[in-house]
């Protein structure tokens, strides 16, 4: 019985912080949403994310464990007229990798003999990407992108076959992905195939909560907007916050950097999709339906 | 007890079933993982213009055969589309990686020879004809021709040698020293290179034709061997052991090591190493002094001899392959040390099962039942093992966008489960609805929502998977499988299962 009483203090706890909401002008829980997007939106205008070595092209030798050191590494290439970047990562758990960059017509093998000889024990790792390459990838990215967000508004409509819902919907799939380049943007991350697919996994997960509030307040059961509101957002505060913890300790336990910046552009849009569905969603939804109820 | 019920519901038994086949396929076939898991090296090979799917076919056969000479194992050659080869090699050394790399860059280097003298190089290659059978031969026949001044070398070298062993070489290892074991040097200097007493056994045609020193092993020094190989590019020890490859290199010779593949045969072994195609037997008609321009090679088998026929396409291949009809380059280079790619993997599951956990605990923190948090990380669980047992059946290459996929595909697949969790638990709470019906209904909403995510997530990652020619097609994949397995197997047993569960609270 002790269990069912603290579940019930939760949920008290939730519906207080969340009674605001419920009961806040439809209109400013458009506005803010909205005014986030614009900033975004100018963030990325102002510094749109740097394209990564897939991208743009280029060289990418990395240097795992041993005990180098980005400017040790540097004032070595730099000693024989490499034009490299050093940069050094630092992992949660403590070890550490050197990323040296330099453009595609450098010797890399004279490159990896050099930190061999004067890192006898570590382990490298590299990767090459040509110009043509890298220009196939940018296509086909952006061509995978728009196609996939034409796909998913088409499927929205079928759903729904409301204008003004679906477009909502659609919006907050835009709005969640422009939010988290921006973060990305602002902490430094690369635009590179594997975050490019971890915002088309935005959509995913953006269709997936906004759907659950538009279904709970069109088709609702409960007797009012604001208890269904409160049963909607209950559950995408479940889904939300699994979703993070798992993402959370992929970031944390892994090492390797696909799944890394995977994790960690999730975790942007996810935030972004959280106001997105349960502020801006469910105002233009509630002032939708007032709408219609006033007819 | 409704457990008999519950495990005799059919979707509760589909369930059931799936996970069995799966953990039998992944025990039966085991996972194959990408290179960047288990560390490699994956190069992108340019074609400098886009071809059709026979010349592709013709650049494939081609590098493949000048990379086997290299004596790395396990290499695949696979197209991309019609302008992209990706060349696949698992678990190599950094040395081994760029020797790859060489190779590709350079433009293959072909030799027809004759007696120890080079008579023509890939540029005397004039056209090669399609392969064809010749019923009355009972062969195989590849139709080329050669330059005019090929011809009229060839016709003079060839005067009266009937039956002399013609050789031709795509790229061998020029100017170099090979240290042979007994039987390989037996076996060179054998019939079987040979063909006719007065002709000269193959270890001297390589020497003249080029500068290749073929040594038998005698438990040489390494030094007597250094000694042996002064002014020559490198050394290639070819099926011997011990120590001679690490004392030869700290004298700071370079040095190669050649053993032959499981269930190779040793005659076959000796070609790969040397780049050698034949030798052919030299035909009475040429040997008139009389030069020829039109050519052909005949390999002698049945015509539904498939291996006979194979041949003749390798040897038409490799006629041409001194002039492909378009330039190959390498464009990306992906290595991953094999170290590096065990401690991936290690990672990976170690995260993966983290992950699990703290959404388990989440679970668990949000309704506080572990009759409900439980279930949901068994469910989870087993859509990993039926994704992996797919990836298994159809020998999926388990890279690391591949798991990326499978995980967030989990990700969605416990947000499902929470609609049905809540939805069913949301009916409960206010004691309203508490006939079947209202069950039913509450699930048709949730698998609604279910319905609609799945298939914008399934939408959206299928133009990736189409359109991506790089790794995170692997990402897509798994993400529609897992999505897939979700809403059509799991997700179903999950509200059967969750059902049961919560009503038997009451």
């Amino acid at each position: 019985m002790q269990y069912i009483k603290k579940s019930i203090e939760v949920n008290t706890m939730l519906e207080n912080t969340l009674k605001k909401l419920a009961t806040a002008d439809p209109k400013k829980m458009i506005t803010y949403p909205l005014v986030v997007f614009l900033v975004a939106l100018l963030i990325l205008v102002v510094h749109f994310p740097t394209l990564g070595t897939d991208l743009k092209g280029g060289v990418v030798v990395t240097i795992h464990g041993g005990n180098a050191n980005a400017k040790d590494v540097e004032s070595l290439l730099k000693a024989e007229n490499f034009e490299v970047t050093v940069r050094e990562i630092k992992s949660i758990t403590g070890d550490t990798r050197v990323e040296i960059r330099a453009s595609t017509d450098v010797d890399v093998q004279r490159i990896i003999e050099l930190i061999k000889s004067k890192y006898p024990n570590v382990v490298i790792s590299q990767t090459q990407f040509g110009p043509s390459l890298s220009r196939t990838a940018q296509e086909q990215s952006l061509k995978a992108v728009s196609l996939a967000f034409l796909g998913m508004a088409v499927v929205v409509f079928l759903f729904f076959r409301v204008p003004l819902p679906s477009l909502t919907v659609i919006f907050s799939a835009l709005s969640d992905m422009t939010i988290a380049l921006a973060l990305m943007s602002i902490f430094g991350l690369e635009l590179t195939q594997a975050t490019i697919a971890a915002l088309l996994m935005l959509i995913g997960y953006s269709v997936d909560s906004n759907i659950l509030l538009t279904t709970k307040l069109l088709r609702r059961k409960e007797d009012t907007v604001e208890e269904a509101y409160f049963s909607a957002v209950s559950t995408g505060f479940t889904m939300s916050t699994t979703t993070l913890g798992a993402l959370a300790s992929l970031w944390v336990v892994s090492q390797a950097e696909v799944i890394d910046m995977i994790a960690a552009v999730l975790i942007f849009g996810l935030l972004a999709d959280f106001m997105n569905t349960w502020i801006f969603n469910a105002g233009v939804l509630r002032w939708y339906i007032q709408r219609g109820e006033r007819k | 007890m409704n457990l008999k019920k519950l495990l005799l519901n059919g979707r509760v038994l589909l369930l059931i079933l799936v996970i069995v086949g799966s953990i039998l396929t992944i025990i039966a076939q085991g996972i194959t993982y990408g290179l960047d898991i288990s560390g490699g090296v994956e190069i992108t090979v340019q074609l400098e213009k886009p071809v059709d799917q026979s010349t592709m076919e013709e650049v494939r056969i081609s590098l493949e055969n000048r990379l086997n000479t290299l004596g790395v194992k396990d290499i695949t050659l696979e197209p991309w589309g019609d302008q992209i080869i990706k060349v696949r090699v698992a678990n190599v050394t950094e040395e081994e990686a760029n020797s790859i790399i060489d190779t590709i860059n350079r433009q293959g280097v072909f030799y027809a020879e004759f007696n120890g003298v080079i008579f023509a190089t890939g540029a005397d290659i004039k056209r090669v004809d399609q392969v064809g059978y010749e019923p009355r031969e009972r062969a195989w026949i590849v139709p080329f021709s050669i330059s005019k001044e090929a011809a009229e070398k060839f016709a003079q070298l060839a005067l009266g040698k009937v039956n002399y062993p013609v050789d031709i070489f795509l790229d061998p290892p020029v100017n170099s020293t090979l240290i042979v074991s007994r039987e390989i040097y037996a076996l060179m200097n054998s019939n079987e290179f040979q063909f006719v007493p007065d002709a000269k056994p193959l270890p001297q045609r390589l020497k003249e034709a080029f500068n290749i020193d073929v040594i038998p092993y005698a438990n040489q020094s390494a030094e007597e061997i250094a000694k042996l190989a002064q002014g020559k590019e490198k050394v290639i020890l070819i099926r011997v052991d011990g120590e001679l490859e690490s004392s030869l290199k700290n004298l700071g010779i370079k040095v190669e090591k050649r053993e032959p593949r499981a269930g190779e045969a040793a005659d076959e072994f000796i070609r790969r190493v040397l780049g050698l195609y034949g030798p052919y037997r030299l035909q009475e008609g040429l040997t008139t002094g009389e030069p020829h321009t039109e050519l052909a090679i005949s390999i002698g088998g049945s015509k539904e001899d498939i291996m006979a026929m194979r041949q003749a396409q390798v040897v038409s291949v490799v006629l041409r392959s001194g002039s492909l009809p378009v330039k190959v380059f390498v464009e990306g280079v992906n290595y991953i040390p094999p170290t590096l790619g065990e401690q991936f993997r290690k990672q990976v599951v170690q995260a993966g099962i983290v992950a699990l956990l703290v959404v388990g605990l989440v679970v668990y923190l949000h309704y506080r039942k572990a009759r409900i948090a439980i279930p949901v990380i068994l469910t989870s669980l087993s859509e990993v093992i039926a994704i992996l047992g797919v990836a298994a059946l159809i020998r999926w290459n388990l890279d690391l966008p591949s798991i990326a996929g499978i995980i967030a595909a989990i990700g969605t697949g416990v947000d499902q489960q929470i609609v049905i969790t809540d939805e069913l638990l949301g009916g409960r709470k206010k004691e309203k609805i508490t006939k079947r019906s209202g069950v039913l209904k509450r699930m048709g909403r949730a698998f609604f929502v279910i319905w609609a995510s799945a298939t914008t997530t399934i939408v959206a990652m299928s133009f990736l998977f189409k359109f991506f020619v790089g790794g995170l097609r692997g990402f897509a994949f798994t993400t529609i499988l897992g999505v897939l397995i979700g809403i059509l197997i799991t997700r179903p047993a999950y509200a059967e299962i969750a059902k049961v569960l919560l009503s038997e609270k009451r």
